[in-house]
């Protein structure tokens, strides 16, 4: 019984110590990297954007565009792209609208040539808290990778990040409906 | 998971569980390989959530966080747990099976602990996280999140084992019946180990995932050569059948066991076997008994008191009945030996071990001694071979039979020393029932005998 109660004393003295010598400031004060399905690159600041400026995660969840501001696309269709439409079908960067979540806004960002999706940018999304991170970590690759198999909205959702996939299926839409895809 | 048994023929080698210091046996180096072994994978897990973890931000992130500690390390336990009882012929052969299964039950016991803590923290830090109450939250986790279905069915089945090993209950339960639901901790533990991999943050990727797989797999291989393949190869080279059963008086029989090639087993005085007898009533226990007489190449003798169930049972059996044989195990041999002069102390039926040390325990004229303690004249075995074998030998043999008022108790320190001269430079081998072992201990060393000079194999768990 001694050993009992020493044991597990100990343990618990263990794991407080391991947690409080872990940092306990805000965990995004940084910004999250953006998540890209492009060549498991994850740095995303430099991910294929096509002229597009870095789309951090500190941008606001306005929904306004990011890309407008110094965007060197030729044209600008729509709120949030920057592309062009040659020949019919488009090319450029498409970014949708934030969408928010309850653990915070989901921004999709689309990397289109030639009416085919070809890279899929997560710009903004929760990481507030170890465990939003831990989730989305998993779950957006997966998104990502669906949209660019699948080059539509039709994705399955993610289980266990129920709310990351309403944000992002949102967002995508939008996305998907400045750059002209059904 | 068949750490012991309640009825083994060897009842006399148990020593109390909760004797203070119960691994205080001479601590040696694969024993404190083994654990320091055990330790380093420890940290390594805890490096792995390390490294995964930015920060811990609210208490929410506190619990969760938490929860993956435990968590981990209760998925850390499990293979380990599992490997103790692998009988790898190295640890049962220098740690002992009953310090490993000792060790096991005292993993148990901890891992159901950190399972615990795991589930409590981890819903609790998820609800907050959530903003949703505990038993929501639980469901949510349960229902949606993967392989989490499993998870819980495997979490119960731990409980359910656990409730029923605790000392008290597995006392009202058939030995049987325990075996049974120790076996379902596998199935546990298999149900658990997908929801460490899809849920957990650190073992989806990389080298967390890589370390799991090794270690789960290779756990699983171990067990599965040494606890199956190994005594099926075992079985069919040597064939063992029963091949006579001879009574020695106050219920007890000698078995006797033939079979091809024996002198393979390498097996030694003063070590056991599993046994599992192909009988109606008597298949499926696997239980331990001591070899009574040094192995040769035709027989291996085991003698047994009848104890009820298992053991009583073995009367019976008829000559031809195959035997399904595990072992040989125990590190009760001459190997523990340090010192020149050897004290074999024997109460009871215990006397089956020491009685196979007795005759092989390498020592000149003098050097050797058994005191045989036994309340009745009726309980002692082997009367004639023991003074056959002291008398070729040129060993002393002191029969200690009838109550206490007449011989007086040998588990007095001035008796030890006016029984044995010269006690304190003796190793002592010492086998009997519980209280008996706990009191010889104590007297021993009163007497001046060093601790890691007093040699015992006990099964309690």
């Amino acid at each position: 019984m001694r050993r009992a109660i020493v044991t597990t004393t100990a343990t618990a003295a263990g794991v407080v110590l391991l947690l409080s010598l872990k940092p306990h400031g805000s965990a995004s004060a940084a910004g999250a990297p953006v998540i890209s399905s492009g060549s498991g690159s994850s740095s995303g600041t430099a991910a294929s954007t096509g002229g597009q400026p870095n789309g951090t995660a500190s941008s606001p969840a306005t929904g306004s565009s990011s890309g407008s501001a110094g965007s060197t696309g030729s044209t600008a269709p729509t709120a949030g792209s920057s592309g062009s439409s040659a020949s019919g079908a488009k090319s450029g960067t498409f970014t949708g609208q934030a969408a928010d979540t309850r653990y915070g806004p989901v921004q999709v960002q689309l990397v289109v040539s030639g009416g085919k999706i070809s890279n899929v940018n997560v710009l903004q999304y929760p990481n507030e808290s170890q465990r939003d991170i831990n989730i989305n970590s998993y779950a957006l690759p997966t998104l990502n990778q669906e949209v660019l198999s699948q080059q539509n909205a039709q994705i399955d959702m993610v289980s266990g990040a129920t709310y990351t996939s309403n944000g992002y299926l949102q967002s995508l839409q939008s996305a998907l409906d400045s750059a002209g895809i059904k | 998971m068949a750490t012991a048994t309640q009825q083994r023929g060897t009842q006399a080698r148990r020593a109390h569980a909760s004797r203070p210091g119960g691994g205080a046996l001479p601590v040696d180096t694969v024993a404190r390989a083994a654990l320091a072994a055990i330790a380093f994978g420890a940290l390594i897990v805890i490096g792995i959530w390390w490294k995964n973890t930015l920060g811990i931000v609210g208490t929410d992130q506190w619990l969760t966080n938490a929860g993956r500690i435990t968590g981990l390390l209760a998925g850390y336990a499990a293979p380990v747990l599992l490997l103790l009882m692998a009988r790898i012929p190295l640890l049962e052969r220098e740690i002992g099976s009953d310090r490993l299964a000792r060790w096991h039950a005292m993993g148990g016991r901890y891992m159901v602990g950190l399972v615990t803590a795991h589930v409590l923290s981890v819903i609790w830090g998820y609800s907050m996280t959530d903003h949703t109450n505990v038993v929501g939250e639980g469901v949510t986790m349960v229902l949606t999140f993967p392989d989490m279905v499993k998870a819980a069915i495997g979490t119960v089945l731990l409980f359910a084992t656990g409730i029923f090993s605790a000392r008290a209950a597995r006392r009202k339960l058939s030995y049987d019946t325990w075996y049974y639901l120790h076996l379902a901790t596998y199935l546990a533990i298999a149900l658990g180990f997908e929801h460490q991999l899809t849920n957990g943050a650190d073992l989806g990727s990389g080298i967390g995932r890589l370390f799991w797989y090794a270690l789960y797999v290779g756990t699983a291989g171990v067990l599965g050569w040494f606890r199956l393949l190994r005594p099926y190869l075992q079985d069919r080279r040597h064939q063992l059948r029963v091949a006579e059963v001879r009574p020695e008086g106050a219920g007890t029989v000698s078995l006797f066991l033939t079979g091809r090639y024996l002198d393979e087993l390498g097996a030694e005085a003063g070590q056991f076997f599993r046994l599992q007898f192909l009988a109606p009533g008597l298949r499926f226990a696997a239980n331990p008994y001591s070899l009574s007489a040094p192995p040769t190449a035709e027989y291996l003798r085991f003698t047994i008191k009848d104890l009820g169930g298992h053991s009583a049972a073995v009367a019976h059996l008829k000559p031809g009945t195959k035997v399904r044989a595990e072992g040989p195990y125990g590190a009760f041999t001459a190997r523990r030996r340090r010192s020149r002069q050897v004290l074999l102390l024997a109460a009871g039926v215990g006397i089956t071990p020491l009685r196979a040390l007795f005759e092989t325990l390498p020592a000149r004229p003098g050097e050797l001694t058994l005191l045989y303690r036994a309340s009745r004249e009726e309980d002692v075995l082997f009367h004639r071979e023991l003074v056959a074998i002291a008398q070729s030998r040129g060993a002393r043999l002191q029969f200690l039979v009838g109550p206490r008022s007449e011989v007086g108790d040998p588990l007095e320190p001035s008796t030890l020393n006016r029984l044995v001269p010269g006690l304190a430079r003796h190793d002592v081998f010492l086998c009997g029932p519980d209280p008996m072992m706990e009191s010889a201990v104590a007297a021993l060393t009163a007497a001046g005998v060093p601790r890691r000079n007093i040699h015992h194999e006990s099964f309690s768990f």
